[in-house]
């Protein structure tokens, strides 16, 4: 008995040290930005879709069913940048940094979904899937305060030629610097991160084969797009086999 | 003798004249026992578990399938080196005792080809003839064909301390009894003979009872049985908790390949894999500390098994005595005085103004045939060796001593004629010039058995005058001899005569066949008694073991007033305790009603013990506190040995001979001479003692029962962590956040950081006097008992996980996720093509930045375990008492624990903080002091908890929290 109450008040007074210390750790933090932000100096690439199946893209253009899901995510990804959306987002200057520091109230550029062209599910509602041209989205990872350098694009290229014709949307694949630098998810609510459409026109030779796809950023002194450990860092690779 | 070519071949059929060694059990055995022992096999499951996942994660392509396949080497890696450390601990201290047996070569002088030869004496065979002399060592069965004056030392085979003479005639049926037979490995004490020798090797008597001996079976230490109990505590927490939690991860419908690695973390944080090579190296450590106070230990674990003894029994010669006859008491001019009997005596303190004892000095100088061998001059006189029996020698000792150079003594008194010592006689008569030029009288002096002395004697010397011998005299005489003897001591008496000048002439020819001079009538001058006086740290040392609880039994061969005499004159009987014999004779009744439980003390005569039933004996040993054995043989020892373990006693023996060796196999720990054992005691003991002083012993027990509660203190601190490095793979599964310690990180610890301080503890002075409590109970008192393991896995190892939690969140809220955006997580968190993880402030983390992020965690849990054990290593130091009281610098190797620990740590994290095989991150420096409050409230709650148990012994408090 008693010694059920000695544990019962021991691990009380720990479970209390614990909070009361977490409380105060958490109190020495900011609600906007993390202290360190040094292990996210260079931000990753992502795609979207995002198979499930380690990156590989396996669809047979003729049967709706096999690409249903990757359509759907798009739309369902697509959906945050529609215009409806966007109402208080404001039009940024082209070109350059958005340095919005001394504002209380960040504002978020607005992301014209048309800039996304074939592949921005307005004309063609499955993506291109069932042309035998899919879409991907190719993104940048949000890293508060990060200012790009340059012009920074994204540029992907197929590891053998003639399977595959590749088209940006926008075009040369850039990415704006209006969209940068990130505030923080609580100070700059309604940011947008810039897309890259990348559509990938299958030809005759590429179809049934796996075709490996990398993407890079590029232009862009201050992104890296090559480290040996980190292979999502500036760069992405994925698989796409197209059937008939 | 024989030729050496008929020798080669009795050689050749009969084997080398030496014991075979006991069968000693292969390395490799020894070496595959080390490799599967202990947590071996729980480790080797371990890495047998990570290669088959290596090889599902394989065959499924997984890209960090190599991860397991490198776990998986490491863990067997810890387990082989562990293993080899271990194997080479244990040959260590092998070595040093088979480098101790092989120090004399024994060398024997043999009649080959008709011709003397050296040879040694394992070349020996049958029929080679030997010759021998005093001091030598009888290298085989030899039957004596000539000898003279030869008396042999055959204690080691039958326990008689008396020197036995021997001859060429057959008296006896009993090879044991008859005189004309000296037996390997007894001792030639003075004399010379000639033998052929009829038995070597195995096939002597002692070879016979050595491989007796070894037929008797090896018990488990006190020690290995503790370490063993403590395995399967740790083993069976280590697997009912892995088992728990491989079920509870299957159904929570974790995969079961996954559910599998996580057994495997669950093992690894569960065993201390340091610790045996710790609790290793703390023995060894002890042990060396004991070869300097002279105990040298064959077997490490008898280290401990010293400390937990709770009955010795000893030999009284040599151990607890000096082993040689010294003068005690000195009988003249009606008065009895006292000599010293220390070890190192310079000078003698009694009265020496008398002319009597002018007399009397003259006559123990002068009647005496022993002789200092020569060359010794610049060593101390009792330290020189001698030529002659025991008492002679000391009584040359005595006068030269007191006298000065007894050898001029005598050349100045020269000897003319000289009867030796015989038992018919049972005196010894010498005739002298005297020194002084103008008295031509012939001195004639005698001394001998004292009722003998006496009755030659008319007149008695008393303050140098000579005076009639009447019965009152006599009776003081015959009070005084009563006294000395009752003493347990050996009494002679001396007397003399100044021959009258007339009679006999300077010319005179004595002639001692015919006896042509007087041997009656002479004057009495004194007694002079004799013991073997114990050693002057003896009485200390029993009144030691006395406050520790330790019942000491002397066991002797001797007569049992002798030995009751040492007993008390050393305290095993202490002076107010009495036997049913002593209370018999002060009530003035018949032994046998006395009431058995008012004698505290009992003698034992091994006459009485032969006809004793076990339960007899049982009675004996439970009833009185004080117990001596006197005229026992040394089979008899085995049987009080025996009687003494069915007390539920552990038992140490001490033994020199051969026939001591199955007690001292016998015994939980036999201890064997250094000096005076024989080499077959030396085998079977578990210690050898170099000076052969009881007193070292009971220094042995006292570094024994420190070690005992130091290994509690190393074990504390090593099993305390292990909760720390735990309950990250249970919060992991149930909470599923990032995992906060890695199986590499935590060898790391166990292997690393915490190595040199778990045997830094094993330097901890005791905290209070070890020496005054009672033995440890083998069946209560564990080395590691529930309060232990409950103390340090519930208290101070949830403490510690607490704090290293703190660090934990701490790192992932600084770098943006919050604790709340932790939880849940696994899944995703550990997807290799998740690269777009967000974190709580909206950022996004590839899957490398994510398990770089995951070894920072790692690195600062690690740095903090490693902080909060600095303190656990501090409160360790004691169980009972304050660190201020203990001196928190007083353990200099406690601090070169601690540095090197911290140390360690900061290599790790800075150094090795690039290797990315090894999980360690440069950590941000701040993130080594979050676990500090933490570390601090450790060493308060500590203090805190003692200071209760030191207010309130007994209490509830005593009881749970005291381990």
């Amino acid at each position: 008995g008693l010694i059920f109450l000695f544990y019962l008040v021991f691990y009380g007074f720990l479970a209390a040290l614990f909070t009361f210390t977490m409380w105060v750790m958490l109190q020495t933090l900011s609600n906007d930005v993390p202290k360190y932000r040094d292990r996210i100096s260079s931000p990753g690439l992502m795609i979207s879709p995002k198979p499930d199946t380690a990156l590989e893209f396996y669809f047979n253009k003729s049967d709706s069913q096999s690409y249903s899901e990757y359509v759907t995510t798009l739309q369902n990804f697509l959906e945050s940048y529609n215009d409806s959306k966007q109402l208080q987002n404001i039009d940024c200057a082209r070109g350059k940094i958005f340095d919005q520091s001394d504002a209380a109230v960040k504002k978020a550029c607005r992301f014209n979904i048309n800039e996304l062209g074939q592949c921005s599910g307005k004309e063609d509602k499955n993506f291109g899937y069932s042309k035998g041209a899919p879409c991907v989205l190719v993104k940048m990872n949000r890293v508060i305060g990060l200012k790009p350098e340059g012009e920074p694009h994204i540029e992907c290229t197929a590891k053998e030629e003639g399977m595959v014709n590749i088209n940006y949307f926008p075009s040369n694949g850039a990415m704006d610097l209006m969209y940068f630098p990130y505030y923080g998810k609580s100070l700059h609510a309604h940011y947008l991160q810039p897309l890259v459409a990348v559509q990938l026109a299958i030809t005759p030779n590429g179809t049934k084969e796996e075709i490996a796809i990398e993407c890079k950023i590029l232009g862009s002194p201050n992104l890296k797009n090559q480290d040996d450990r980190d292979k999502f860092l500036g760069r992405i690779a994925f698989k796409v086999q197209m059937l008939e | 003798g024989l030729s050496s070519a008929r020798a080669a071949e009795i050689l050749a059929r009969d084997g080398p004249n030496a014991l075979t060694p006991p069968k000693a059990t292969p390395e490799i055995v020894k070496f595959l026992r080390q490799m599967i022992g202990g947590f071996s096999i729980l480790l080797w499951i371990g890495a047998g578990f990570s290669w088959i996942s290596f090889g599902i994660q394989l065959a499924q392509g997984t890209d960090s399938a190599f991860d397991n396949l490198y776990l998986g080497v490491v863990l067997a890696l810890v387990v082989i080196l562990t293993g080899i450390f271990a194997y080479y601990q244990e040959a260590k201290s092998t070595n040093i005792m088979a480098s101790f047996s092989k120090m004399i070569p024994q060398q024997a002088l043999v009649l080959r080809d008709a011709e003397k030869k050296e040879l040694p004496a394992d070349q020996l065979v049958v029929g080679d003839i030997v010759e021998i002399k005093g001091g030598d060592r009888i290298p085989a069965d030899i039957r004596l064909i000539f000898t003279q004056g030869c008396k042999v030392d055959n204690s080691s085979l039958t326990g008689e301390s008396e020197p036995q003479s021997r001859s060429c005639d057959f008296t006896h049926e009993n090879p044991l009894e008859t005189r004309n037979i000296a037996f390997y490995s007894t001792t030639c004490v003075e004399g010379t003979a000639t033998g052929i020798v009829i038995n070597t090797g195995d096939r002597t008597i002692i070879g016979r009872i050595a491989s007796l001996a070894s037929g008797v079976g090896n018990e488990k230490t006190p020690i290995a049985i503790e370490i063993e109990h403590f395995v399967w505590l740790v083993a069976g927490v280590a697997v009912s908790i892995g088992v728990l939690f491989f079920i509870i991860s299957v159904s929570m419908r974790y995969r079961i390949l996954d559910s599998i690695i996580f057994l495997i973390g669950i093992i690894v944080a569960n065993v201390p894999e340091g610790l045996l090579a710790t609790v290793t190296v703390s023995l060894s450590l002890t042990a060396k500390r004991m070869a300097k106070k002279n105990c040298l230990v064959k077997n490490l674990e008898a280290v401990e098994t010293l400390g937990s003894t709770s009955i010795i029994c000893s030999d009284k010669t040599g151990t607890l005595t000096q082993n040689r006859m010294t003068v005690a008491h000195l009988w003249f001019d009606n008065q009895i005085y006292s000599a010293d009997t220390s070890e190192d005596q310079t000078t003698q303190p009694f009265d020496q103004s008398s002319p009597s004892w002018t007399a009397l000095s003259k006559i123990v100088t002068l009647c005496n045939r022993a002789e200092f061998r020569p060359g010794q001059e610049n060593l101390p006189i009792m330290k020189r060796v001698v030529v002659g029996d025991a008492s002679e020698t000391a009584l040359l000792k005595f006068s030269e001593v007191i006298l000065g150079d007894v050898m001029s003594i005598r050349a100045q008194n020269k000897k003319v004629a000289e009867i030796p010592f015989n038992s018919t006689n049972k005196f010894q008569l010498s005739i002298h010039e005297t020194a002084d030029p103008h008295d031509k009288r012939f001195l004639l002096v005698m001394k001998g058995a004292p009722e003998r002395i006496l009755e030659r004697c008319s007149t008695i010397m008393i303050n140098g005058k000579e005076e009639p011998l009447d019965s009152e005299k006599a009776e003081a005489f015959q009070t005084a001899y009563m006294e000395l003897g009752g003493m347990g001591e050996r009494v002679l008496g001396f007397c003399h005569l100044y021959l009258p000048e007339n009679e006999f002439p300077e010319t005179f020819q004595f002639d001692t066949d015919s006896m042509n001079f007087p041997t009656s009538n002479l004057c009495f001058v004194g007694l002079l008694s004799m013991i073997d006086p114990p050693r002057s740290t003896v009485p200390d040392a029993v009144s030691k073991c006395r406050s520790a609880g330790i019942k000491v039994i002397m066991v002797t061969g001797d007569h049992p007033i002798t030995a009751k005499a040492i007993a008390k004159s050393v305290g095993i009987i202490s002076a107010t305790s009495e036997t049913v014999e002593d209370i018999a004779k002060r009530l003035n009744i018949p032994v046998e009603q006395v009431n058995r439980r008012e004698a505290t003390a009992a003698v034992v005569n091994g006459m009485e013990l032969k006809d004793m039933s076990s339960e007899q004996l049982d009675s004996i040993l439970r009833e009185h506190a004080e117990i001596v054995f006197a005229r026992t043989s040394p089979q008899q020892k085995l049987i009080i040995v025996e009687g003494c373990q069915r007390q539920g006693a552990v038992v140490a023996v001490t033994g020199d001979g051969v026939n001591d060796s199955p007690a001292l196999k016998k015994a939980d720990i036999g201890i064997a001479m250094g000096i005076a054992g024989s080499d077959a005691a030396k085998n079977a003991a578990d210690m050898v003692l170099l000076d052969d002083n009881f007193a070292s012993i009971v220094t042995g027990v006292e570094e024994g029962r420190l070690i005992f509660d130091n290994l509690k203190k190393t074990i504390a601190y090593t099993l305390t962590k292990n909760i720390a490095e735990l309950c990250p793979f249970l919060i992991y599964i149930i909470a599923s956040i990032p995992m906060p310690i890695g199986t590499i990180t935590i060898l790391f610890i166990d292997l690393g950081t915490d190595i040199i301080p778990s045997v830094a503890l094993a330097y901890e002075k005791a905290e209070s006097d070890i020496m005054n409590r009672r033995p440890r109970n083998k069946r209560k008192d564990r080395l590691v008992n529930h309060q232990l393991a409950v103390y340090s896995y519930l208290q101070i190892g949830i403490m510690q996980s607490v704090g290293a939690f703190v660090t934990y969140f701490t790192v992932y809220a600084e770098q943006g996720f919050l604790p709340s955006t932790l939880l849940g997580v696994r899944v995703h968190w550990e997807s290799a093509a998740s690269n777009d993880f967000e974190d709580s402030y909206g950022q996004q983390w590839t899957y490398y930045q994510r398990m770089y992020l995951q070894w920072t965690g790692y690195t600062a849990f690690f740095v903090s375990i490693t902080i909060q054990q600095v303190a656990d290593l501090i409160i360790r130091k004691t169980r009972r008492n304050s660190i201020f009281q203990q001196g928190l610098f007083r353990n200099k190797v406690i601090w070169v624990g601690i540095f090197s620990q911290i140390g360690i740590a900061a290599i790790l994290t800075y150094g090795l903080g690039h290797v990315t095989a090894l999980n360690f991150t440069p950590l941000r420096f701040q993130y080594w002091f979050v676990a500090v409050p933490f570390a601090i409230l450790i060493w308060v709650y500590d203090e805190i908890r003692k200071l209760l148990i030191r207010r309130y012994p007994g209490s509830w408090w005593d009881k749970n929290m005291y381990y």
